[in-house]
């Protein structure tokens, strides 16, 4: 496998809805109102209801792992969350390889809101395979 | 005044207290609930935890009530993994977790308060599968 440094990754585009975010709530057990609750997440000042950032970094970790397939194994994974994202519009994921060291290949990525703004930004650390069996690499989805 | 910085005290002091470890089974029906509600259909979650899994596993904080004395609600401000093996199902996780840290910022838009969370999990072999590094922030 050929990674360079500077190299962008097969981006993500992400759909969330409200629906998807009560399914989240209940799949995580993190039942915080500001993410199902309209007239709570205005009580604290905010738009309406919001992303998890938990949902957010999955977001980012399936697109770290759709690049990655079985070439490799995750190492560490960091996000941080810059600022709040709305259900009903486009979440899209990005990411970059900032280092290449033999097997040891480092990411940065980020989600990004309709107007371009990083709103999630982080790093992912990956180690690949020192012999792919690239006839072996598939994929389900592109 | 008094008040902010009284809780701000109280939460210092649990810096580097160890909470109750908490147990749990991944379970085929709750992964696969999970990848659902993250919309990822890769089909090696069949089996596997996706990365951000164990959040929803086993609580990924200690339930600090106190702390919402402070301000008017929590955000997330960050999470860093580290995976030392996969998490498959049927796997027999123990999460144990302790403050790490706890600090105020001012900034212009007022006072924040940062409680750093740190959770280790073992896996039913006694071996460190992942460990978990979460800012919480009460805004």
């Amino acid at each position: 496998m050929k990674v360079e440094v500077g190299e962008e990754i097969p981006e993500l585009v992400k759909h969330p809805t409200t629906r998807q975010l009560v399914q989240y709530a209940g799949a995580q057990g993190d039942f915080y109102e500001i993410h199902y609750d309209q007239a709570f997440a205005k009580s604290v000042a905010l738009p309406g209801v919001i992303l998890h950032g938990l949902l957010k970094a999955a977001f980012l970790g399936q697109l770290v792992t759709d690049w990655l397939g079985d070439r490799g194994t995750l190492k560490t994974f960091e996000v941080s969350y810059r600022g709040i994202d709305v259900p009903g519009r486009p979440y899209r994921c990005r990411g970059r390889v900032t280092r290449v060291d033999g097997g040891q290949v480092e990411l940065e990525v980020w989600g990004e809101d309709p107007e371009g703004q990083r709103t999630t930004v982080g790093s992912a650390a990956v180690e690949i395979f020192s012999s792919p069996l690239r006839g072996a690499i598939s994929k389900s989805d592109p | 005044m008094s008040t902010t910085t009284s809780v701000v005290e109280r939460l210092r002091a649990r810096i580097g207290k160890t909470a109750p470890p908490t147990e749990a089974t991944v379970e085929a029906g709750h992964l696969q609930r999970f990848v659902e509600a993250i919309g990822d259909p890769n089909p090696r979650w069949k089996a596997e935890a996706p990365p951000t899994f164990l959040v929803a596993l086993v609580p990924v904080s200690m339930h600090l009530e106190e702390a919402e004395e402070y301000g008017k609600g929590w955000l997330n401000g960050g999470n860093r993994f580290e995976y030392m093996e996969p998490v498959k199902v049927g796997d027999r996780i123990t999460a144990t977790g302790h403050v790490a840290d706890v600090y105020e910022k001012t900034g212009g838009s007022g006072s924040l308060l940062f409680i750093i969370f740190e959770t280790e999990y073992v896996n039913q072999h006694g071996r460190v599968v992942a460990k978990l590094r979460g800012t919480a922030i009460r805004r």
